[in-house]
């Protein structure tokens, strides 16, 4: 099964998905895309005018192109997905108003499209951090009992 | 359409826990002793991976059982060395490093719980409502009114 990580670039939520035989929904397989793009020639420019009119799809005409911008590559992946872990209040989540708001709509998404998902907050201890491997693990076992 | 869209490449990152029992240079000197056609660089939190989708999922997945509980995989969209993020031409951490800094933190625990597997329940229980509660209290009481 496609599963739909957030933070989408989480090596932990990655990982443990992949260990379970599924397929993490990682952004960095999206990027992988723009950058090797032989079209692209200006790099560190990775994204380009079209990306904001993709993002149409997702967010208003009035949304700043910042945040049409990341949903243009946050969206197919939300598309795509059959699940989802959302992780709250990662620290590695935290950026500037494009991103929190892109962050905002991601998981309105998520939680709109009505496919089984698994929301946690982002583990800071021991205790938390076993608990939380656990969930995801439960969560994954039955998403493929439930599936085959 | 050219060779390299036909068989496009991927790049893995295989990250060391905490308590990994080999350290990156063993990882790496192993890496290249599986003798597939990839290219493996070294870094400080184990080792990238770069080459055909079937190869590199080869050895990565060859790779995992040198130490199950303490690699950690994931996915990188910039090819290794790639001038637009790689350390040495930017003169700072990469981007995403502070992310693996703050992940790499709980890994040890990840680890921990990977080896000691529990069910957990998703759904947390709910609460009595009052009616329910009376009728419970009702019946308890009535059965012990007819033994005395």
């Amino acid at each position: 099964m496609k599963i739909a990580i957030f933070p989408p670039n989480s090596l932990i939520l990655a990982d443990l998905v992949e260990r379970k035989g599924h397929e993490p929904l990682v952004i960095m397989k999206e990027i992988q895309k723009k950058v090797t793009d032989p079209e692209i020639d200006s790099p560190p420019l990775n994204i380009t005018e079209k990306e904001p009119i993709k993002g149409l799809k997702y967010a208003a005409i009035e949304v700043p192109s910042g945040v049409r911008g990341r949903m243009a590559i946050f969206g197919p992946l939300i598309d795509e997905s059959n699940a989802a872990i959302i992780m709250e209040e990662a620290p590695f989540g935290f950026g500037c108003i494009g991103c929190a708001r892109a962050n905002e709509l991601s998981m309105y998404f998520l939680r709109k499209k009505g496919i089984p998902t698994l929301e946690l907050k982002y583990p800071t201890s021991r205790e938390e951090t076993i608990e939380v491997v656990n969930q995801i693990n439960t969560f994954l076992d039955e998403l493929e009992e439930k599936n085959g | 359409m050219s060779q390299e869209n036909q068989n496009p490449k991927i790049t893995r990152m295989l990250v060391l826990g905490p308590s990994a029992n080999i350290s990156t240079s063993e990882l790496v000197q192993r890496l290249h002793m599986m003798e597939i056609p990839i290219i493996i660089k070294s870094t400080c939190y184990g080792a990238i991976v770069h080459g055909d989708k079937k190869d590199v999922e080869d050895s990565i997945e060859r790779a995992r059982k040198l130490d199950p509980y303490n690699i950690f995989i994931k996915d990188r969209g910039f090819p290794p060395g790639d001038p637009r993020r790689c350390r040495g031409h930017r003169g700072a951490a990469r981007e995403g490093f502070h992310q693996l800094e703050r992940e790499f933190r709980l890994l040890d625990f990840v680890g921990e719980a990977l080896k000691q597997p529990q069910k957990v329940r998703l759904k947390k229980p709910q609460k009595v409502s009052p009616d329910v509660f009376r009728e419970i209290i009702n019946e308890k009481t009535k059965k012990n009114h007819k033994k005395e």
